[in-house]
């Protein structure tokens, strides 16, 4: 009952939050309700006991990507040089019809040849090896990290370095 | 069933709450701590004027109630009189919603503050990542209250404030992450239960990393807080009052009594993690020796463990405030270039290293803290020994 009351709130302020973004004139306020729908996410992860997940959305998505927006919005600009009379067509879209297409059809290659390559240690798993009951979400997601899923885990690390070195290099000081 | 207030009341009383109990103990519960805490961030301020003057060779607060101590009530009426003046070119929603965020952010956190094993509002078991997410929204606060107010000094304080608080993250949750490590767990009364009462049990003598673990934690948590001597946000000397310059009346009552309740806030939490939390030494916290000893029912040995518990955990707590009181009073401001070298040149690596160091100690040692092994050298070397 309670839970349902409070899951109910949770997608009401998600929903409420994400029509505001879309709805709102003012930047710095879409920036809020944002704020306000995550929270409403992380409440419908600790509704449905993803206790964890809750937390971390609350870290990163409210502590950190708000701060960050709101610190791009404020560094990027102000409304006069968004709106022009054609609107929004003074700012380039990043690129055209034809990149859009050889992106997709370019990853749609990339990702069947890396999946027929991972297939075979994807279905190699049996479920021979039961794994123990756990007390809590946070040893469960640590366990099944390390095993089951070891593969999306490197894969996601090794992006995070990537970007940590496309931002090492985009800000280092150019030489003259 | 997780520890709480209501689960310890039930256990104390023999008594099996209803739902509807449990949600009215709950919102009583919930209501006083916001209400003591309030105080105990009213008589903060006390405690700053009162400590400063001392530092400073002066009286401070004396007219108000024996020593001065009702100062803070005065203060307080005077700020719920004022008038909130809302400047005409503000971002006027923006502007009265900020304090409240910062406010808001800062009493969440009391939700997990283990006060004492019955004092807890509730135990989440991933209580110390709750801390992390919902005091991040002080930082949101802080960005939006110098945005909102439209004014130069208040942007430079609210972008200085958020970048602060962001990049101070990072050591802090490393050290977090350490911490967390020995314990093996992340709810705030696993992180006390693994430690002991006496100080050789506690983290921040368990090895030499968690031992400047805590002073990197420390320096991260005042950076945090905005506390001087990382005040940046609200330099008198360059922004006349940073982020809050241009509020008045309660909205100015709020960001003030925001960042007392975050520095007690804080400083239980330090004391949580590295100095034992609410233990008390001998276990006399459980009440068990008390009740063996002296007899008598069973709830009196309890009452005296928690009320035992309570001593230490303020205790140390407000010997860590008065540090940071101590500390904004003596050292002088850093410059920005500073404040950001100190954080990414080194307390990130230092903390970096620290987790590294704690989980090959883990590892080789078995969790044995240093105590310990030369505990258990000296007795397997003994015989000879003196």
């Amino acid at each position: 009952m309670f839970i349902d009351i409070m899951f109910i709130l949770s997608a009401l302020l998600t929903l409420g939050g994400a029509f505001g973004v879309v709805a709102s004139k003012n930047i710095m306020h879409a920036c809020i309700y944002l704020l306000g729908s995550l929270f409403g996410v992380a409440g419908l992860y600790a509704t449905l006991g993803a206790d964890f997940l809750a937390a971390m959305q609350l870290v990163v998505y409210a502590g950190g990507i708000i701060i960050l927006m709101l610190f791009a919005i404020m560094l990027t600009g102000g409304h006069k040089e968004a709106v022009n009379k054609f609107g929004l067509d003074k700012i380039p879209s990043m690129g055209s019809v034809k990149t859009f297409l050889i992106g997709s059809f370019s990853s749609l290659i990339i990702g069947s040849v890396v999946l027929k390559i991972i297939a075979s240690i994807i279905n190699s798993h049996d479920g021979s090896g039961k794994l123990p009951e756990f007390s809590s979400s946070v040893e469960k997601i640590g366990t099944l990290l390390v095993t089951d899923h070891v593969l999306s885990f490197e894969i996601s690390s090794v992006l995070l370095l990537g970007a940590l070195v496309g931002a090492a290099v985009i800000s280092r000081p150019r030489k003259q | 069933m997780n520890s709480s207030i209501v689960s310890f009341l039930s256990e104390m009383t023999n008594f099996e709450f209803t739902s509807l109990h449990a949600f009215i103990i709950f919102g009583i519960a919930c209501f006083l701590m916001v209400n003591v805490s309030a105080l105990i961030g009213g008589l903060g301020t006390y405690a700053e004027r009162k400590i400063s003057a001392d530092l400073q060779m002066r009286q401070g607060p004396n007219r108000v109630g024996p020593f001065g101590i009702l100062q803070f009530l005065a203060d307080g009426v005077k700020l719920l009189l004022k008038e909130i003046i809302i400047p005409t070119q503000a971002d006027k929603v923006l502007f009265l919603i900020s304090p409240l965020l910062c406010l808001a952010g800062v009493f969440a956190t009391l939700a997990v503050l283990p006060i004492s094993s019955g004092l807890i509002l509730t135990d989440l078991n991933i209580g110390i990542l709750y801390v992390l997410g919902v005091s991040s929204l002080v930082g949101v606060g802080i960005f939006l209250g110098g945005y909102s107010s439209n004014s130069k000094w208040s942007m430079l304080g609210g972008m200085r404030g958020a970048a602060q608080i962001i990049s101070y993250e990072v050591p802090v949750t490393l050290c977090i992450i350490s911490i967390v490590l020995m314990a093996g767990g992340l709810s705030m009364t696993t992180l006390v239960n693994e430690q002991g009462g006496l100080p050789h049990q506690w983290y921040i003598l368990h090895n030499p990393f968690a031992f400047i673990g805590f002073f990197v934690f420390f320096i991260g948590i005042l950076a945090e807080s905005n506390r001087a001597p990382f005040d940046l946000p609200e330099a008198e000397s360059e922004l006349v009052s940073g982020y809050h310059t241009e509020y008045s009346g309660m909205a100015f009552s709020f960001f003030a009594l925001a960042e007392y309740i975050e520095v007690f806030v804080l400083c239980g939490i330090s004391a949580t993690l590295y100095l034992g939390g609410y233990k008390v030494p001998f276990e006399l916290g459980s009440g068990e020796l008390i009740n063996s000893t002296l007899g008598g029912p069973e709830f009196i040995g309890k009452g005296i463990g928690q009320l035992l518990q309570l001593g230490a955990f303020f205790t140390k707590t407000f010997l860590l405030y008065y540090v940071v009181i101590w500390i904004r009073w003596t050292l002088p401001r850093l410059r920005v270039d500073q404040l950001v070298s100190l954080c990414w040149k080194y307390l990130t690596p230092i903390s970096i290293i620290n987790l590294i160091g704690i989980a090959a100690w883990e590892w080789i040692f078995k969790g044995q803290s240093i105590f310990n092994l030369i505990a258990s050298l000296l007795h397997s070397s003994g015989g000879g020994g003196h």
